[in-house]
Formats: structure tokens, C-alpha cells, sequence
């Protein structure tokens, strides 16, 4: 699938404001729920938002085109950028007032209406995780999309603090063969 | 054991390609935590190919972002933003390099005479009408602008070197590699294998030198060793630079 961002990125470093602005619209509402899933209220969520694309701005000329795709570079950026503010406000899980629907978004039976809009990179991806026992890979998602810590995880899955641990090590070991 | 030797054998640890791949991943999911998590970050400041194996597994991962149903952010959000880029530098007026904290601890001084150098000792001041250039250089700079390295390349002698003035700290299994990419984009130029540290000299053939005149700019890469029928980087892009003319005749 053409990564149909990489152009807009590039044009964003060679300061074109348009193609920035077009780029924001076009990939916000998913960076949002990424940002809404990891900061857990809208406000923290908007904040991460705004500070993670003033990073894009600044740093699009990083992006490699060819080395990623442009929405995950900036993904990448700006979940960085949630999991920095969280380590600095230290966030709990009492002050949420988001609740989620879980990982039914990532389910493994996704229609295949859904599945046409997926790039190669994730279908991939997510055949590496379908290889995972369920708690681990429900561990994994958990802490990639929510940023939980260990003991978070183990207090909402209701599992001893060493087994979530080992879940998520040895669910990491085992794909790690199949990511590369 | 001394704290010297605590803090090498540490180091050690982490050139373990098995080890930090293990904690690469763990660190780009996010299940890092603590003062592991600390140190690590500490480790990748210092060690390139941790940071390139952490970034690779990060975009890896990065793409479960595709599955979340879209959310849409307040209007202020974008309004923000603007405002901040409308006052902010344009982006043509970034710091240059040259006006880094590293330049100004005299590091790139060294660099700059290097540059310098390469430039009037191959300068033969003949420039014709018709004016071809007989050598070029670059100096190459990490993602924060700090010359790492120079680059020169004659057809004299038909030889590139490359100069690494900080030694580039590299794991066992993976090694640099140069890479000329052409002005308008397409095929890099694949250069070869360079050290890590001191001086390399690559031969280059005819056809290599007549392409440098449509060469943009320079990069060097991490990669695994062995892997040497990519067509184009496949690892982190640790250095880059612009070629620049250095003597015509």
C-alpha cells in the first residue's frame, strides 16, 4: 500500500504550511485516540497532541521516506512525547475519566471491510501477535496503547505482579523472531 | 572490581546482540519501566546501534496505531499549533552547525580546518570556462548537527576517505556503511564498509567518480553485517552531509 503521508511529510520539511495542515487533518483523529488511550483525559490528551505535531513541524526532516511509513514515524513521536508527560505527571489510573472499550479494535477477527484500509506493516504485525497466547498479547496491546505499568496491569487483569511480568517477557521473546 | 571496570563490564553487557535486542523491544512497547528504563535511556545517548534497534522495533509497533477508531481533537488544538509555528523560526532558519555548543568547545573548529584544508590543499585555482571538479567533500553531522565526520573524495588519486573524528561506538554484528545519494533522488551510491573511528580509504572507479557530480549528499548507516545485496540503508542513518565541490580545474 503507497504510504500516502510521506509526501505531505516531506513537503512539511521544506516548511510548506499547507501540506502541514493537510497532513494534521488528515491523521489527527488517530493520533487523538492514541493520545486519549495513553493520557486517559481529553485535556492531557490535547496537550500531547498539540506538543507532539509542534515536534513533527520541527523535526519532519528526520522522516526517511522508505525507512517507515510517514504515520507511524509520527505516531512514534508523539507517543514519546504522551509517555514522557506521564512519567512527569505521574498520571493515575484514579484520575481517568475516559473509560475504554478494551482492545476490541484490535481484535483478532477483524471484518475485512476493516482489513482493506490496513497497511502491510500492521497485517504483519498483528499475524505476529495472533502467534501469542491471549494474555500475552493482551498485556502487549495493553501496554503499547495505555502505556500501564506492570502493576497496573496486574491490578486490571487480577494476576500476580511475576506472572504479568513473565507474560510480557516471554510474549516479547517469542515474537521477536517473527518481527524480524 | 573497580567502578572502572563495574561500569565496562556493564557496557559489555549491552553489546550482547541477544540482550539488548530483548530490552529494545521490551523499551519500544513500553514495558520498560523504573530506573531499567532510565538506564537505558542513559545507554542510548552513548550507543548508537541500541537507539537504532530500539527505533527500528518502535516503528515495528508503531503501525497498531492504524487499528484505533479515529477521535476527534478540539479545534484549539490546530489553532495552537499555528500560532506556534507563525512565531516560531522557520524552519530555513534553524541553528547551524556551526553555531552548536560543540562548535563553540572548539570540536568543530577541528572540523571546519579539516574541511578547510581538503579544500585549499586540492584547490589548484584553475577554473576555467569550462570548469569540471577534480575533488569534493562533505562533512558529515549526527541527527543534532554535530560534525562527526569529513569526507573527501579526488579524482587524483580516485580515492575516498572518510574521516571520523569521534569514535562511533558499533556492536560486534553490525557495521557502518557509506552511501552517496543522488540530487534527485532514486538509487543511493553504495561506497562500502567504513571503521568506526580514524580514517578509511575506499577506491573508486570511473563510473563512481563520474556519478559524484549528480551526488546531493552523504550518509552512513548502521548495518548488519553481512547483509550487503541492500540497494539502499536498511538500518539507522547515524551521519549525514551535503557533498560540496572542492576544487574545480
Amino acid at each position: 500500500m503507497e504510504d500516502i503521508y510521506a509526501e505531505l511529510l516531506q513537503k512539511t520539511a521544506a516548511g510548506d504550511q499547507l501540506a502541514f495542515k493537510k497532513l494534521y487533518e488528515e491523521t489527527s483523529p488517530k493520533l487523538m485516540s492514541l493520545c486519549l488511550r495513553l493520557m486517559r483525559t481529553e485535556a492531557l490528551a490535547e496537550d500531547v497532541l498539540q506538543e507532539g505535531f509542534i515536534k513533527v513541524w520541527e523535526k519532519a526532516d528526520t522522516f526517511t521516506p522508505g525507512k517507515g511509513r510517514a504515520l507511524t514515524w509520527m505516531s512514534t513521536v508523539i507517543r514519546n512525547k504522551g509517555l514522557d508527560k506521564l512519567r512527569s505527571l505521574k498520571t493515575k489510573a484514579a484520575e481517568t475519566e475516559i473509560q475504554y472499550e478494551g482492545l476490541e479494535f484490535a481484535s483478532q477477527d477483524l471484518q475485512p471491510d476493516n482489513l482493506e484500509d490496513l497497511s502491510q506493516d500492521v497485517k504483519g504485525l498483528m499475524a505476529c501477535l495472533d502467534t501469542l497466547k491471549p494474555d500475552q498479547r493482551e498485556c502487549i496491546l495493553l501496554s503499547y496503547y495505555y502505556g500501564h505499568t506492570h502493576q497496573e496491569l496486574a491490578d486490571k487483569m487480577g494476576r500476580p505482579l511475576g506472572t504479568i511480568k513473565a507474560w510480557i517477557r516471554r510474549g516479547l521473546e517469542d515474537i521477536r523472531p517473527c518481527l524480524t | 572490581m573497580s567502578n572502572l571496570d563495574n561500569k565496562a563490564s556493564s557496557t559489555k553487557r549491552y553489546q550482547n546482540p541477544e540482550l539488548f535486542e530483548q530490552l529494545a523491544i521490551e523499551y519500544a512497547v513500553g514495558s520498560m519501566q523504573g530506573r531499567a528504563k532510565k538506564r537505558f535511556e542513559a545507554l542510548m545517548e552513548t550507543h548508537f546501534y541500541l537507539r537504532a534497534v530500539v527505533d527500528a522495533y518502535e516503528n515495528k509497533f508503531a503501525s497498531l496505531v492504524e487499528l484505533l477508531p479515529d477521535a476527534q481533537p478540539s479545534n484549539q488544538v490546530w489553532e495552537n499549533i499555528d500560532a506556534h509555528i507563525q512565531i516560531s523560526t522557520p524552519q530555513e532558519e534553524k541553528i547551524p552547525w556551526w553555531k552548536t555548543s560543540f562548535f563553540k568547545q572548539g570540536f568543530g573548529m577541528a572540523a571546519m580546518a579539516v574541511a578547510v584544508s581538503a579544500v585549499l590543499l586540492l584547490n589548484p585555482m584553475t577554473f576555467g570556462p569550462v570548469a569540471t571538479a577534480s575533488a569534493y567533500t562533505a562533512v558529515l553531522e549526527s541527527d543534532s548537527n554535530i560534525p562527526m565526520a569529513v569526507t573527501k573524495i579526488q579524482k587524483s588519486d580516485m580515492t575516498l576517505s572518510v574521516d571520523i573524528m569521534k569514535k562511533v561506538n558499533v556492536p560486534d554484528n553490525m557495521e557502518l556503511t557509506l552511501w552517496c545519494h543522488p540530487k534527485d533522488g532514486g538509487i543511493p551510491m553504495k561506497m562500502g564498509t567504513i571503521s568506526n573511528s580514524g580514517k578509511t580509504n575506499i577506491k573508486i572507479s570511473k563510473k563512481e567518480w563520474q556519478g559524484m557530480k549528480d551526488v546531493g549528499y552523504l550518509v552512513i548507516s548502521i548495518e548488519h553485517k553481512g547483509e550487503n545485496t541492500a540497494q539502499k540503508p536498511t538500518g539507522k542513518i547515524l551521519l549525514h552531509g551535503q557533498l560540496s565541490t572542492a576544487s574545480l580545474n
